[in-house]
């Protein structure tokens, strides 16, 4: 799972207001896979996801720290780019227990794949 | 040889960079005469794709297409320099070049009066372009390690070519050989492997590549003639004929003329005659294989053909950074697809069925061994995730997807038709939750189309149809509906007054 992924990703009771957003991550297998750096994707990355969110799930993965804050200009900042790059993109979680802070049901990443049915309530 | 060099290197280019492409008909140093030829390709497409398939050829080779009454089939003019580019095309699923067009053939009355007409025609069609193209061509494909088929470059040269030219397009088609080899667009795995099957297949074939290239002055002195086949599509009310008299009788006349072997299955060159009405087109296939099953290796009992995947996502027009969701992918064609083909995407592949996201898992995993071997260098990862997941209750946050893009379960080979009752509502409903207004938009490909326009007719307020293609789908007939979300913001059952769809109360 990229931390893309986990940034989209939010528990959601049909017929109730949506809850658990963002999951918490106990991860126990991280993989670095290097993908191709897109500047422009990444720039515009940055205005749709959530960035406290992503921050804290990179932190709580014990990741090299990233800026928190914007910078003026950012979009052309290769340096600040690639290092959001980093965190979206090339952070693979493998194995990991995904947590809702609502109902507290557990959700297992396994080989990188989610199981999120409800069923394991 | 700067000729050499400057065409070796256009054909890395092309397979390295399918982004970038560019036609250029380089008019720089003297090349030989073949390489100024323009040719008229033909391609079969998904019916109902045409137009799409038109619009990839504009935008990729700059030529314009004609879309055929024969439904399914497009046909485009390119010089022989942009050959390699047309393999890459993603929404054709065969290729062949085009001997001779009659837009107006006038059949005799009778049976016999026909086909001693095809048997004429035979000797009379200009053979010797198409075929150097053919010989071009078979340089680019994959030797395949099951099929010994003999070296194109051995084949008997036509008697009116000078030796000077041969000897060119010998050398250069050397220099395509051996560079190829190492980046060749490797066409798709036959049978679904294992990873390490898979990375065995490619390590013989890389073998068999480099032994046939050093073997070339070896199988020249061995036999050269040509095996072929003809093969007769015909469609029609008014013919007096049928497929395989034509195909026999045509058949006869070219082996008579060019000395050939028939044989029907292990053949290398196969010659197509497609008869629609009073429209005949007489061609040579490019495609041994239909390019269909490029990405996949790992199949379901219900995989879409990657050119129809193809088609479904230029439907929707990505645009960068945009997110593509499959809440149903089986095996992920969908996905797999677009991440290759738009790759500044981030893709997100969903199933309910653990077997289904094995697969596609197992197919995106191939998929990066293949770019690894491909281009040689550490793969990079694809902008691609998978998660198992209950469509009807996406854990996605509302309104953070742009575009959906689904194979929806016809009910046939997959669910039932009375679980489509529940399903689609349902479906329809959670998309526009987690779809962005305003800019969301959904392409859905179902074959049961009743229930769908059910299912849409009590969503007006969020989901706006936009445009339907017709398309067939091993034979039945099914729809693509381009659908627009509209700027009005999901607003929760529990905030209304409990207002449900009718037919989701009772089973």
């Amino acid at each position: 799972m990229k931390l893309l992924t986990h940034n989209l990703l939010s528990l959601h009771v049909w017929g109730v207001r949506p809850c658990g957003f963002p999951l918490h991550l106990q991860a126990t297998e991280v993989h670095i896979n290097p993908v191709e750096f897109n500047p422009n994707f990444v720039a515009c990355m940055i205005l749709k996801v959530e960035w406290e969110v992503l921050l804290e799930a990179a932190n709580s993965l014990h990741l090299i720290k990233v800026p928190k804050e914007t910078i003026q200009g950012y979009k052309h900042d290769k340096k600040f780019l690639r290092k959001r790059h980093h965190t979206l993109l090339e952070v693979d979680v493998l194995e990991c227990i995904l947590q809702c802070p609502e109902s507290g049901c557990l959700f297992p990443i396994s080989h990188g794949i989610h199981n999120m049915l409800e069923t394991e309530i | 040889m700067s000729d050499v060099q400057e065409a070796t290197n256009q054909l890395l280019d092309v397979n390295l960079c399918e982004n970038q492409m560019s036609v250029q008909v380089t008019e720089s140093g003297p090349r030989s005469e073949s390489e100024h030829l323009q040719v008229t390709i033909g391609a079969t497409v998904p019916t109902g794709f045409e137009q799409t398939a038109a619009d990839e050829v504009r935008e990729k080779l700059g030529s314009s297409c004609k879309i055929s009454k024969d439904r399914g089939k497009i046909y485009f003019d390119i010089s022989v320099d942009s050959l390699a580019q047309v393999h890459c095309l993603r929404s054709v699923d065969n290729l062949f070049v085009v001997v001779q067009e009659f837009k107006d053939y006038q059949f005799k009355e009778t049976k016999e009066e026909v086909l001693k007409d095809f048997e004429e025609l035979a000797g009379k069609l200009p053979w010797s372009d198409p075929l150097k193209i053919w010989k071009i061509n078979t340089c680019f494909k994959k030797k395949k390690t099951k099929r010994r088929k003999i070296n194109p470059n051995s084949s008997k040269e036509k008697t009116d070519k000078g030796q000077g030219d041969t000897t060119v397009e010998k050398d250069v088609k050397k220099e395509f050989t051996n560079s190829v080899s190492d980046s060749q667009i490797l066409d798709c795995y036959e049978n679904p492997a294992i990873k390490e099957e898979v990375s065995t297949l490619i390590g013989d074939d890389l073998t068999s590549c480099k032994d046939e290239a050093e073997e070339n002055s070896k199988e020249e002195a061995d036999s050269e003639v040509l095996k072929f086949r003809v093969t007769c599509n015909r469609a029609g009310e008014k013919h007096c004929f049928s497929s395989n008299e034509a195909a026999r009788d045509f058949g006869g006349a070219v082996q008579d003329y060019f000395k050939w072997k028939a044989d029907m299955t292990n053949f290398d060159v196969e010659v197509l005659l497609n008869i629609h009405d009073n429209e005949i087109v007489v061609g040579i296939a490019l495609t041994e294989e239909s390019l269909h099953r490029r990405n996949i290796t790992h199949f379901g009992p219900t995989t879409l053909r990657s050119t129809l995947a193809y088609g479904m996502l230029r439907l929707c027009a990505p645009q960068p950074t945009d997110i593509i969701v499959d809440p149903m992918c089986g095996t992920g064609a969908i996905p797999i697809e677009g991440s290759t083909e738009w790759s500044n995407c981030y893709h997100i592949a969903g199933d309910n069925n653990p077997l289904a996201v094995n697969r596609a898992a197992n197919n995106i995993s191939s998929l990066l061994t293949k770019i690894q071997v491909k281009e040689g260098k550490l793969s990079l990862g694809l902008p691609i995730d998978t998660i198992q997941w209950d469509i009807c209750n996406l854990p996605l946050r509302t309104g953070s997807i742009d575009i959906i893009v689904t194979d929806m379960p016809f009910g046939k080979r997959m669910g039932s038709k009375k679980r489509n009752w529940n399903l689609y509502p349902a479906c329809l409903r959670e998309m526009s939750r987690v779809c962005r207004p305003g800019t969301g938009r959904a392409v859905l490909l179902t074959q049961d189309k009743k229930c769908f326009a059910k299912a849409l007719s009590g969503m007006g307020h969020l989901w706006r149809k936009v445009h339907t293609v017709w398309v067939n789908i091993g034979g039945l007939h099914a729809a693509v509906y381009l659908l627009k979300r509209t700027p009005q913001s999901f607003v929760h059952p529990s905030e209304q007054d409990g207002e449900r769809c009718p037919w989701y109360k009772d089973r």
